[in-house]
């Protein structure tokens, strides 16, 4: 079990406008690989969540944040410029891995002020080993159960405590065994490497596990949970 | 750079506190004001560094754009305008005013030149009296400020005027303050002026001389345009000495706001000369006293325009007197359909779609008649064989490979070429098709502005061409006309004049442009025979619009045997004949390389794009060549240093997937090297309908814009059910004067410079009422709020189409059509055959149902069996296993349908002992499974066709399927796989004849027999209760319920079993379940159309390794909703929980753990939890406490920590 992080840029002050570029990556092509598919959706997806975990959990000030229209719901999206850099950036070194399936999962470690994590989100991925895509109508349909997720996040501070002030969050991907040694050689983007994640970010004490959403797909099963730390405060 | 910058920076820090030193009187005044002087200044730039040092501001010698608050010129060039736009740009005395004046004043009195940005009112102040501007408080001197305080400025206004007047001696004029509170001077002779002003003649420019009268809120007449100089006097005031006020004046404007104000600060030189700018100036300048009058003459300018009678817009354009105030001509009952009646671009557009349905009804009709005659085909084989007769000509060179050859046939500028075809006069000639036939110059309206517009469309336009300014907008323009040239001619373009330039600068850069009229029948009848000469060779024809086809000539060219060269030659010849006028054909392997070498074909000629000349040729191409290139993407190429093609190629397919999107980003890669697989389809899927006007549109009230909505809709409905669609997302786009832009746009009835809005709401169902999206259409409009009066355009779109016709889920929706609609939908359909096999008497129907299943045979080979007996876990892998077979499937299967496996899956023995027709049937199914291969496209694998039934009416049965049994003893001789007890549906089986019925029950007690054998070893706890239990089902009751699924044949689902079984022995009922849940999800169902009866011996490797998690159930139940109801029966039922049945729900959570299904989980648990805690025997909180507890082990074991639950 690795895990791999990458700090998130502290918040700068500032605002500009950031145009997120959101489509909804179509399967009619077949000379489209597959997991590249999977993959893209994934990561899309991926990238609306974190930044409403962010908005949600409350990590950076709404003020940077502007609503935007995703799956047909309305999400929130920073508009900070290096913040969703950080994100994009972590997202595109995940996607190739996500893509040879070879992450297990991607998580969202929020962090207080001593770097202890008080709440991991946890997107745990599993890909159905025989692929297929059959055609558009499924698609809506994973579109459909993102949704769903997306719509759970947004009122996870239901079930969630409050975190403390002060909060960061870092990215974690974790790998499966054999993806470790090609992350270190193959570096996706430059000047943007990976390192093995600190034990104490891997893993929490008295955690508490609260389920969000699982979802079932043919091209994708993924369910997202919240490890959440007993004693935030 | 940015070091010099910064190090001349510090030098002016250090010298500012010496210099105050040195002067003595230093200030404050200009802190936070940074200046950059810009040209010759007086007083000199050193002069102002220093007053700047000391008076606390910064001096810039490099300008820089984030920094640089104020500029400072006294001359700026036309190029410095254009760059500094938006900027800050203001006269030296603002400097030395204001520290005369010890304190910063407003600059918007000193701005050298007016900005674009905004606008507003301006009133005359008196210059030549500068100190009077400087001296006064800038915050609020302006007459044309809010009423209050407008009295006192007035008297001190109209004073200042009048000392004017007097010189002048010409004019007696009033002051008057209308509403608004904007100051408007009304001069007595405005009365006559409006008729006059609309002439821009030399002689009328006495009369255009007018001082600005009555200026409306908004106008902005007093702006003036700056682009041939800020320098030049701005004032139409001053222009000419005989007039109105003298010559020394400058006019101030006061600001209304700090950043609404626009001004020609009004250098004080009255000196420019120049007519043809006086002339616009005075264009600009004037307004007209009275709305009324303005709207004579506008109309008088329409008929000046010579389009009031010659289209049909320029008729609306008659229609709608221009009253701002009184009436939205758009809110006039009607006007919608008469606005798309007459409209000549909703006429063109339309067209594609009639020529596509004409392509269509042409295939249809074809399909009908068997073979239609392809006459120009026809005349090309003779000719060819002529060619053949008389020479070896080009036959050998026809092409003998079968390589896809697209034709993209082009009309020469279509509708120039229509329009003169029967004028030969004007062939030859530069010829323009516009609907404006005067002398290409028009009038002025009041509230326009058309300068502005100009600009704002310049600076956009600079936006994305740096630097290159586009067709030479200059000031004369305001007073050309207007109307947009829709084609010119060849001769025309030499000249410089392009499509959808404006016909009075068209004029210009070429005198001799003649005009030609709209002929909207010519057109429709020449487009028709392009399209029927086209036809004429094949039907795969797709119509791109009125004047343009792609055609997939592949197939033509392989039976006729001609080269593509030949065939355009040929079609072109005929279109040439038929319509008279000429079309370019470009030819190339796909449609992106047709449309290319169209464009190197024009005019009048073919290019055939070879696919070895492919590489070369589009290297050259410009980018934006390719479709999907527009402005803004290629703005954003140009920047990525790509131009053309092969620029384009050096990029790698991640950088501009990153650039542009995963698929933009695809598709860019593969076109910039010719590659392109769209193909030439006749029939397109509309996405959307819409219907959109963005002329015309003056409403005044709320209500004028609701009963607009409504005919809007109206029109849309009409639309809908042309195409025969509904549609579930209507979007309302509504255009909305930008703050700031004219009242009145350039273009008469124009929408101007807009902002554009648009909002949509999904409906639950799909409509096609106009009523219903009217109501829906004005909801949203009144949720964006906006003021109607600065509506410029309404537009409705209708999206998420599906035919109306057809069911929610049928054919053509966009939205999710599963699986699971497909097969609920099917189902009806079935019932109706579901008798059951009464009707037949007890052997033969024994007989025929026996054939049946060994017909229907998955298994038959000896060597299958492992996936039941010896699978070791049967309880979780034997459900995932098996089909489902939904009951009545199953029955309709016995009785109607007989369900054919593959032949490589069936024993040949078996076949063999079939009854001759049957035999014959299964041959049969064989070969039209052949013909016609499997819809799915999951797998290819033999087992599918189970799920993806055969064609005809079986869709949606399924097979009953028997697991075969090693070494069973079969009584009919024929080996027998039976299903697992729980997936027979005991209604099948009830009504199974009695004989059928004992024989299943021996087959299922060997099997059980079989199992417990293999099972020995592997011994799963509910095993062992497996089979008391069958015995007393009674005492089991709760048990059987809570058994998994496929350990035991004992367990049982809920109530409706025992009802369905009472004359059953309970060994024989208890086994059977309903599993009708796989069918209700779509995930679940494609997890089980995955995974086959492995037994199968032909199951590709692939296949074989994949063993796919089964869904984890409870006593067979998988939804929540199940699971729930089974819980609540548990607990509610019984007083006790038994061990058993504890441990069944504590190992379907483990399962649900290990399919990292949490959230299901957790639903369970709470549930439970609910249920078991407010039970009154403490005995199930006990028992929950220890499920819980073991839950939670194995989640801490999977997860490394704990649920919470709450």
């Amino acid at each position: 079990m690795i895990f791999y992080k990458r700090d998130a840029p502290l918040f700068i002050k500032g605002c500009c406008i950031y145009f997120g570029c959101f489509s909804m990556a179509t399967l009619t092509r077949q000379d489209l690989n597959f997991g590249q598919v999977v993959a893209d959706i994934l990561c899309e997806f991926l990238e609306v969540a974190i930044h409403l975990i962010l908005y949600v959990r409350e990590i950076y000030p709404s003020g940077i944040f502007q609503k935007r229209k995703k799956y047909n719901v309305p999400v929130q999206m920073s508009c900070h410029p290096e913040l969703n850099q950080y994100i994009q950036d972590t997202l595109h070194c995940v996607k190739p891995l996500i893509q040879k399936n070879e992450a297990e999962k991607v998580v969202m470690v929020i962090m207080d002020k001593e770097h202890h994590p008080v709440e991991r989100f946890v997107f745990e991925i599993s890909q159905p080993p025989l692929l297929s895509i059959s055609s558009e109508t499924l698609l809506s349909h994973v579109e459909q159960l993102l949704r769903a997720m997306i719509l759970k996040i947004s009122v996870c501070d239901a079930v969630l405590d409050n975190n403390p002030p002060g909060c960061t969050f870092t990215l974690l991907v974790h790998t499966r065994e054999a993806a470790t040694r090609n992350m270190e050689k193959v570096q996706v983007i430059k000047d943007f490497p990976w390192i093995v994640a600190d034990e104490q970010e891997v893993h929490m004490e008295e955690a508490k596990l609260i389920p969000l959403k699982t979802m079932t797909s043919d091209i994708l099963k993924m369910q997202l949970y919240v490890e959440e730390r007993t004693q935030k405060n | 750079m940015a070091a010099k910058i910064s190090k001349l920076e510090e030098q002016f820090q250090k010298d500012a506190p010496r210099e105050k030193q040195k002067d003595g009187t230093s200030s404050c005044i200009f802190n936070g004001v940074a200046i950059y002087v810009n040209g010759y200044t007086d007083p000199s730039a050193d002069e102002l560094r220093r007053l700047m040092m000391l008076h606390g501001g910064q001096f810039h010698l490099y300008y820089t754009h984030s920094r640089t608050t104020h500029i400072i010129a006294t001359n700026l060039p036309n190029r410095k305008i254009q760059e500094l736009k938006g900027e800050k740009v203001v006269r030296p005395e603002w400097i030395t005013d204001s520290i005369k004046a010890g304190r910063q004043l407003s600059y918007v009195q000193y701005q050298l030149y007016a900005k674009q940005k905004s606008l507003n009112f301006t009133s005359i102040c008196a210059r030549g009296k500068p100190d009077l501007s400087s001296t006064s408080d800038p915050f609020k001197p302006s007459p044309s400020h809010p009423q209050s305080d407008s009295i006192k400025p007035q008297s001190s206004h109209t004073q200042t005027l009048s000392k004017e007047v007097l010189k002048s001696t010409h004019t007696n004029h009033t002051a008057n303050f209308t509403e608004n509170g904007s100051c408007s001077i009304i001069f007595e002779e405005d009365t006559e002026r409006p008729r006059v002003n609309g002439i821009h003649d030399g002689d009328d420019e006495t009369c255009a001389l007018l001082p600005r009268g009555s200026q409306d809120t908004l106008l902005t007449n007093g702006y003036v345009h700056p682009v041939n100089g800020a320098l030049k006097p701005q004032d139409s005031f001053t222009e000419h000495s005989s007039h109105v006020v003298d010559t020394g004046s400058h006019h101030t404007h006061l600001p209304q706001t700090e950043s609404r104000d626009r001004e020609e600060p009004s250098c004080s030189s009255a000196g420019s000369k120049s007519t043809s700018h006086q002339r616009s100036l005075i264009s600009t300048a004037r307004t007209s006293a009275a709305p009324q009058k303005g709207n004579l003459h506008d109309q008088t300018r329409v008929r000046l325009n010579g389009s009031y009678h010659t289209t049909p817009n320029s008729s609306n354009l008659a229609d709608s007197s221009n009253h701002p105030g009184k009436s939205g001509q758009g809110a006039e009952a009607g006007i919608i359909s008469e606005f798309f009646s007459h409209s000549r671009l909703h006429h063109i557009s339309t067209w594609r779609n009639e020529f596509s349905e004409y392509v269509n009804a042409l295939q249809s009709r074809r399909r009908a008649a068997r073979g239609a005659v392809f006459s120009g085909k026809e005349k090309l084989k003779k000719k060819k064989k002529s060619v053949f007769l008389f020479g070896p000509g080009s036959l050998m060179a026809a092409p003998q490979v079968r390589q896809s050859c697209i034709l993209h046939v082009d009309m020469d500028c279509f509708f120039v070429s229509v329009g003169i075809r029967h004028r030969p006069d004007l062939i030859g000639k530069p010829v323009a098709v516009t609907s404006n036939r005067g002398p290409g110059r028009v009038a002025q309206r009041p509230g326009a502005n058309p300068q502005l517009e100009f600009q704002y469309y310049q600076r956009k336009q600079k936006q994305y061409r740096k630097g290159k300014l586009s067709n030479g907008v200059d000031l004369d323009l305001a007073a050309l006309s207007m109307a947009e040239i829709a084609s010119c001619s060849y001769e025309a373009r030499q000249a410089g004049v392009r499509n959808g330039m404006f016909f009075g600068r068209a004029k210009q850069l070429c005198p001799d442009l003649q005009s030609v009229p709209y002929d909207f029948q010519a057109y429709k009848e020449v487009a028709l025979s392009m399209y029927e000469t086209l036809a004429s060779y094949t039907h795969n024809i797709e119509a791109l619009s009125c004047d343009e086809a792609l055609v997939d000539a592949t197939n033509l060219l392989v039976e006729v045997g001609v080269n593509p060269d030949d065939l355009a030659q040929a079609i072109r010849e005929d279109i040439k004949e038929k319509t008279g006028c000429s079309a370019s054909v470009g030819m190339g392997s796909n449609i992106l390389l047709a449309r290319m070498a169209t464009r190197k074909a024009k005019p009048n000629g073919q290019y055939f794009l070879r696919s070895e000349e492919v590489d070369d040729f589009i290297r050259d191409q410009p980018v934006s060549s390719l479709p999907g290139v527009g402005r803004s993407m290629s703005s954003k190429l140009t920047s990525l240093g790509v131009s053309t093609c092969g620029d384009l190629q050096q990029l790698s397919i991640s950088r501009l997937q990153r650039e542009f999107g995963p698929r933009t980003g695809q598709t860019l890669f593969r076109f910039c090297r010719g590659l392109d697989d769209r193909p030439v389809r006749s029939e397109k899927e509309r996405k959307s309908v819409s219907a959109e006007m963005n002329y015309n549109i003056r409403f005044t009230q709320v209500e004028e814009a609701e009963s607009f909505l409504t005919d809007l809709s109206m029109e849309v409905q009409k639309r809908l059910e042309g195409a025969g669609l509904r549609g579930r997302r209507i979007t309302l786009k509504v255009m909305v004067r930008k703050p700031g832009a004219p009242v009145e746009p350039a273009k008469y009835g124009g929408h101007g410079i807009c902002d554009n809005f648009a909002r949509s709401v999904l409906l639950a169902q799909p409509t096609d009422s106009g009523q219903l999206i009217a109501a829906e259409a004005i909801k949203l409009f009144h949720g964006m709020k906006l003021h109607v009066k600065d509506m410029r355009g309404v537009g409705l779109q209708v999206q998420q189409l599906e035919g109306s016709h057809a069911n929610p889920s049928g054919q053509g929706s966009s939205r999710g059509r599963s699986i699971k609609d497909l097969l609920l939908a099917k189902q009806p359909a079935h019932s109706p055959k579901k008798d059951p096999l009464a009707p037949q008497d007890g052997s033969t129907s024994t007989s025929s149902s026996r054939v049946c299943s060994s017909s229907q045979e998955r298994v038959t080979h000896p060597s299958s069996p492992p996936s039941t007996s010896s699978d070791p876990v049967p309880g979780t892998s034997k459900g995932g296993l098996h089909h489902p077979h939904p009951p009545n499937h199953v029955r309709t299967c016995l009785n109607v349908t007989i369900e054919v496996p593959s032949p490589s899956q069936v024993d040949q023995s078996v076949l063999e002992a079939l009854p001759v027709d049957i035999r014959k049937q299964v041959e049969l199914s064989w070969r039209h499974r052949e013909e016609q291969p499997s819809t799915s496209s999951h797998l290819s694998t033999p087992p599918r066709t189970s799920s993806s039934p055969p064609p005809g009416p079986s869709l949606g049965t399924l097979v009953l399927q028997l697991p075969h049994q090693p070494g069973q003893p079969c009584t009919t001789g024929i080996i027998l796989e039976l299903p697992d007890f729980s997936q027979v549906d005991p209604d099948v089986f009830a009504a199974l004849p009695r004989e059928l019925q004992e024989e299943l029950c021996s087959a299922y007690r060997n099997k059980r027999n079989a199992q417990a054998h293999v099972q020995a070893q592997s011994s799963a706890v509910m095993q062992k209760n497996t089979f008391p239990q069958l015995k007393q089902p009674a005492v089991g009751k709760l048990k059987h319920r809570y058994k998994k699924r496929n350990a035991s044949p004992a367990k049982k689902g809920p109530s409706p079993l025992k009802k369905l079984f009472p004359g059953n022995s309970p060994a024989k009922s208890s086994p059977s379940k309903t599993l009708p849940l796989p069918l209700k999800q779509p995930g679940l169902k494609t997890e089980n159309v995955q995974c086959p009866s492995s037994s199968s011996t032909d199951v590709p490797e692939t296949l074989s390794k994949f063993n796919p998690r089964p869904v984890p159930t409870l006593a067979g139940a998988y939804e929540f909703s199940d699971i729930r109801t089974l819980l609540r029966e548990w607990v509610t039922s019984i007083s006790e929980p038994m061990e058993e049945d504890i441990l069944q729900v504590v190992k379907y959570c483990t399962e649900l753990v290990e399919d990292k299904d949490l959230e299901k989980l957790c639903l369970v648990i709470k549930y439970m939890k609910r249920l078991m805690q407010q039970s009154p025997e403490s005995v199930w909180s006990m028992a929950f406490d220890f499920i819980l507890d073991n839950v939670q082990v194995v989640v801490q074991q999977t997860y490394g920590s704990t649920l919470k639950i709450t």
